[in-house]
Order: C-alpha cells, then structure tokens, then sequence
C-alpha cells in the first residue's frame, strides 16, 4: 500500500472506510517501513508483528460486519507504538536498562490496553533513556535512537524512540512519557506534535515508574488532531491508578475554533533566558505574532519562581526515583547478578551490573538527599518551591488562557556534544516547571531555525484540566506552519 | 565547589542504596555528586517561611477507596515468571546472613 508513511488517523480511517485499503495491509505497510528503514533509526526495541496482524484482522472484521472506523474506535486501523516502559503483555519492557532486558510483561498498562482497545495497531516497543533518565536517549543500554532530520544527531529524550518513529514515518502516533520534559523536548528536536496531559490525565497504571508525582504519558503524532484523538483514546480514570481523574474532555473538539478571542500569556524572562539560542526565540516570537494574526490577544504573564523549577525538579526527581528503583532486587524480576552466596552481595552486585551510570548516579543523588539532616535541607524546600511554582501558574492563569514559551533552549544536538551531566539537565529548562506544577504542555513544529535548519517546538502551556486551550491554540498555529512533515530522507 | 560529599559519605551512600561501587567508581560518583549538588544550591537561598509544601500536584484531592470485592489477580505462576531463581512455588535466594555471618 503505497504513501501509509505520510498518512494521519483520518486518511487511514477513510481509506478503511472506502475499502482502499485492509487494516492487515496498513499493518504490513508499518511493518515493512520499519524491517526497511529501522536500521537507520534504531527507534524500536521490539517490533511485535504477532500483535499487530492480530489487532489488524480484528478491525477488518469489525468492518466486515458493517461497522465505520469511528464505531470501532478513536484510532482504528492507526499504527502506534509504545515507549518501552509501557508495558504489554507478552512484551518485553526493557526500559533500555540491562536491569530489565530479558523482563516479559505479565500484564498489560492501561494507556497500552486503552490504545489497542481503540482500535490501535501496536507494532512495538521504543527506544527510551534508561528509566526515563536523560534527554537524548543517549543513555539507552541497547544503543543510541538517531535523529531522523540528521542521523548524527540525537532525538531528544527520553522518549527519543517514540518522537523518532513518528518523524521517520515508522508508526503514525506514538505514546510516551514526561516527568521533566520527556514527551516535548524530543517532540521539538524531532519537529513532532508531543502532548504531556495535565497529570491525571491518563492513567499511569503499568507504566515503570520514575517520578510518581511528576509521571503522565501522552502522544506523539505529525498534526494536533491525531495527538488529540490518541489522547481522547487512552485518558479518563482507571480505578488502577488512584491519581487518574474522571476526564471525560474531547480533545478534538474546538480544533477548529481558531485562536481569535484568546488570551495568550507570553513569560519576557523565558526570552531572556541565559542559553536560548537565537534562532529558537526568533520562533517563538514568530509565533506570538501568528497568534496575534489570528485574532488572540497577547498578555505579558510572569513566572517569577520558573526558575527554581530546575533545582527542585532534580531534588524530587531523584527522590522519587530512588524510591521507585528501590524494587529491583534481584529476586522477583529483573537482572540477577550470578553466583554470590549471600543475599546482601547479590543486591549490591545486580543493582551495580544491571544499572547503567546515569540510573546509579540518580539513584545515589536520591539516597543522599533523604537522609537523615539533608531532607530538611533540600527536599522540604523543594516541596514548598513547588507551592510558589503552582500559584505562580495559578495567577498567570487569571490573566490568559494558555501560555506561549519555548520547549528547549536549542535544537537537536549532535551525539556525545554534551557529557557533563549539570549541562545537560539544561535542556529541559523551560519544560520542567510544567511537571512540578502538575499543569500540561505540548511542543507544536514551527518550522525550523535559521542557522541550524533544525526542527524547533514551541511550548503551548494550559491551566491544570484545561488541556483543551493548548490543543485550540496548537490548532490555530497549525494552519499557519501545516502538518507536521515527515523528516526529509524518510519522505 | 564546595564539597558536599567525601569519599566516605559516597561509600556510605552507595550502601544504603545497595549499589557496589568500585574504588574508581567511588572518585568519579563523589565528583559527580559534588557538581550535582552544589547547582541545587538555588534551593537552598529561598525564603520559605511559612510556605506549605505541596507533596502532589493536584491539591484538591481525596483519598479514593473501592468497594471490597474480591478481583483476579496474577496467578502463582504469572507472578513467579520473571523470577531470576525459583525453587517449587517460591522465589529462590542465597543466605541472608552468608556463609560466614552478617556483613
């Protein structure tokens, strides 16, 4: 079937409908781009052909017997794949760490089970940092996922592999997930639409863990409807996940409202920030006028403690953390250091071996700071940071309707250019401070920058459980850059 | 810099978080560590006084409860699956307190 790469859900479902197509052969189409182009990418850990020819025939029965795509579900027929700390049961979920590499999913998460039930055709796992902690998949223990836009460039991360797939045409929708800017800063280096809900939005139940309190998941996908409708799919409560809220919202429905009548904040010290290349504030400004073009109304907001958002996001980050990776014990799942003759030897020797650097040094920095005389010091502050952090979104919120910002300093950077651990906890400047106060984000394409020729995102920012206003906003810029493209050499 | 942690503190630390760190490891973790630390210093020169914590996003929130209903669950097999080692039903593991006692 000719042209699926460059295809959204609505092109897909009327193809379905007109009986252009079987969903079996949109499923063989996806399967066969990625047996041919993956090797370039690397952005799936695993490719579950089973799965996906299974879900496929079940649609086409569903078709068969009279019903439309829509009666089937949000994303019928709709190629998607899944972060590799999602998991599916059967599956490996890897999490990129050797701790969990030969781990078989006895269960299915609920955004996953969400998704399938949908009528999405999952196709696989992918590639992450490890355990979610980094911000150019660098850190993946079963090798780098590359840039599409530049193969020698990283996608951002952690979710490189799910903003990769999509901008190389390998799956339609992603899913994937955001403690500090997981989901938008690789959305921005890959020129993808990467949407992290408002927490509580979908259910983290079957998600490994990092940050219990800064978790969510959300799409990727090339335009802001089929990140809407992937949402509407796999949101709402699940009794599995006491922090998942009744959302009922159509994220679809003022897509087309355009943005005339709303107030849009826009924060003059993000555009100030120390390390924002030039060419990503000449876009982000850019986009301030469009909307301005379009009919809304541009607000000067402040967010005078943004930026303590940084070090209180990597107090609480590694603190969860630490908590959350205190499960691997060598005993009930994961890797198992071989021969050792006491337990204490065994724990030690496994979390050491089965941990990449990056999860140690987290895992330590979390251990230090709950201990006894420094959590008064640090993790205590950060808790009352993230107060004024909340009430500073809160007040913003009086004055706008959605907030315009950038989602990363700069784009896309080249393997290895940045080593030092402090720096690059930098990319996600203007992202975490979302997380901490539980609000959504999503990073809309918008073109690329002047000197780079590189993808850049800018940053929609909604009121908690206002998610719609970001998609509305993203939707008016959208008629003005397009649909997201696929990566030029994956066209 | 300031020096947050020594080379003892890292050794320490590395203990409570059951992670084996080889002598080289222990140089690199405290330098590292250091660094980290010392750009948390923003938190640190706030004035908090009197600033309630918030421990979750969400503030509103109450604690949800479900009906006691018995619900299926992972079977004996299902949840010993992924185990490294087993023996029979159960999770296989070395001596607690070693061969030649407590550490």
């Amino acid at each position: 079937m000719a042209g699926f790469a460059s295809m959204g859900v609505r092109e897909i479902q009327v193809g379905l409908a007109s009986k252009d197509f079987s969903a079996r052969e949109v499923a063989q189409a996806a399967l066969e781009r990625i047996a041919k182009c993956d090797d370039e990418v690397h952005a799936y850990l695993e490719v579950t052909e089973e799965l996906a020819l299974q879900a496929a025939d079940q649609i086409d029965e569903a078709l068969a017997s009279g019903k439309s795509p829509a009666e089937i579900g949000p994303i019928a027929g709709v190629p998607i794949a899944f972060k590799d700390n999602m998991n599916l049961k059967g599956t490996h979920t890897t999490c990129s760490s050797r701790m969990l590499e030969s781990y078989v999913s006895p269960y299915t998460a609920t955004c996953v089970a969400r998704a399938i039930q949908a009528g999405g055709i999952p196709l696989g796992k992918l590639n992450m940092d490890e355990f979610a902690f980094g911000s150019s998949t660098e850190t993946s223990a079963f090798g780098r996922t590359h840039n599409p836009w530049d193969l020698e460039r990283v996608p951002g991360g952690s979710s490189g592999g799910s903003a990769a797939a999509v901008a190389a045409g390998l799956a339609t929708v992603t899913l994937g997930s955001d403690t500090g800017g997981s989901i938008r800063q690789p959305g921005s280096f890959t020129g993808t639409v990467a949407v992290k809900p408002t927490y509580g939005v979908v259910s983290r139940y079957g998600i490994v863990a990092f940050g219990s309190s800064l978790d969510q998941v959300g799409p990727f996908a090339r335009s802001v409807e089929d990140a809407a409708l992937t949402l509407n799919a796999i949101s709402g409560h699940d009794p599995l996940d006491c922090t998942s809220q009744p959302v009922d919202t159509d994220f679809t429905a003022n897509l087309a409202e355009g943005a005339k009548g709303m107030r849009v904040g826009f924060v003059p010290a993000f555009m100030e920030a120390q390390g924002l290349e030039p060419e990503v504030k000449a876009i982000v400004e850019q986009a301030a006028k469009h909307l301005a073009d379009a009919g809304a109304e541009l607000v000067e907001v402040e967010l005078p403690n943004a930026q303590a958002a940084m070090s209180a996001y990597y107090v609480l980050g590694p603190c969860e953390a630490f908590s959350n990776l205190s499960r691997f014990d060598s005993v009930r799942y994961g890797y198992c250091d071989p021969g050792h003759k006491d337990l204490g030897s065994q724990y030690e020797a496994s979390r050491a071996n089965g941990f990449g650097p990056e999860a140690r040094r987290r895992i330590m920095l979390g251990s230090y700071l709950l201990s006894a005389g420094v959590y008064d010091k640090y993790y205590y502050p950060a808790q009352q940071v993230r107060t004024l952090i909340t009430a500073d979104y809160t007040r913003a919120y009086e004055k706008c309707d959605v907030i315009l910002a950038p989602v990363s300093p700069r784009t896309a950077f080249k393997f290895g250019e940045i080593s030092d651990p402090t720096s690059m906890y930098l990319s996600d400047m203007f992202t975490i401070s979302i997380n901490i106060a539980g609000n959504g984000g999503m990073s809309l394409p918008a073109g690329l920058g002047a000197d780079t020729h590189l993808p850049v995102g800018v940053q929609l920012i909604g009121p908690q459980f206002k998610d719609e206003n970001m998609f509305r906003a993203a939707a008016a810029l959208e008629q003005v850059y397009g649909k997201a493209p696929l990566a030029p050499a994956f066209a | 810099m300031a020096q947050h942690v020594t080379e003892r503190d890292v050794r320490d630390i590395a203990e409570y978080a059951r992670i084996h760190l080889d002598p080289d490891e222990i140089v690199q973790m405290t330098v590292d560590l250091n660094s980290i630390i010392d750009s948390l210093k923003p938190i640190t020169e706030y004035d908090l006084e009197g600033v309630v914590p918030t421990f979750h996003p969400i503030g509103s929130l109450s604690n949800v409860m479900r009906e006691d209903v018995e619900v299926t669950s992972f079977t004996q097999e299902e949840a010993l699956s992924n185990a490294p080692a087993r023996q029979d039903d159960c999770f296989l593991i070395p001596s607690i307190l070693g061969e030649g006692g407590d550490r």
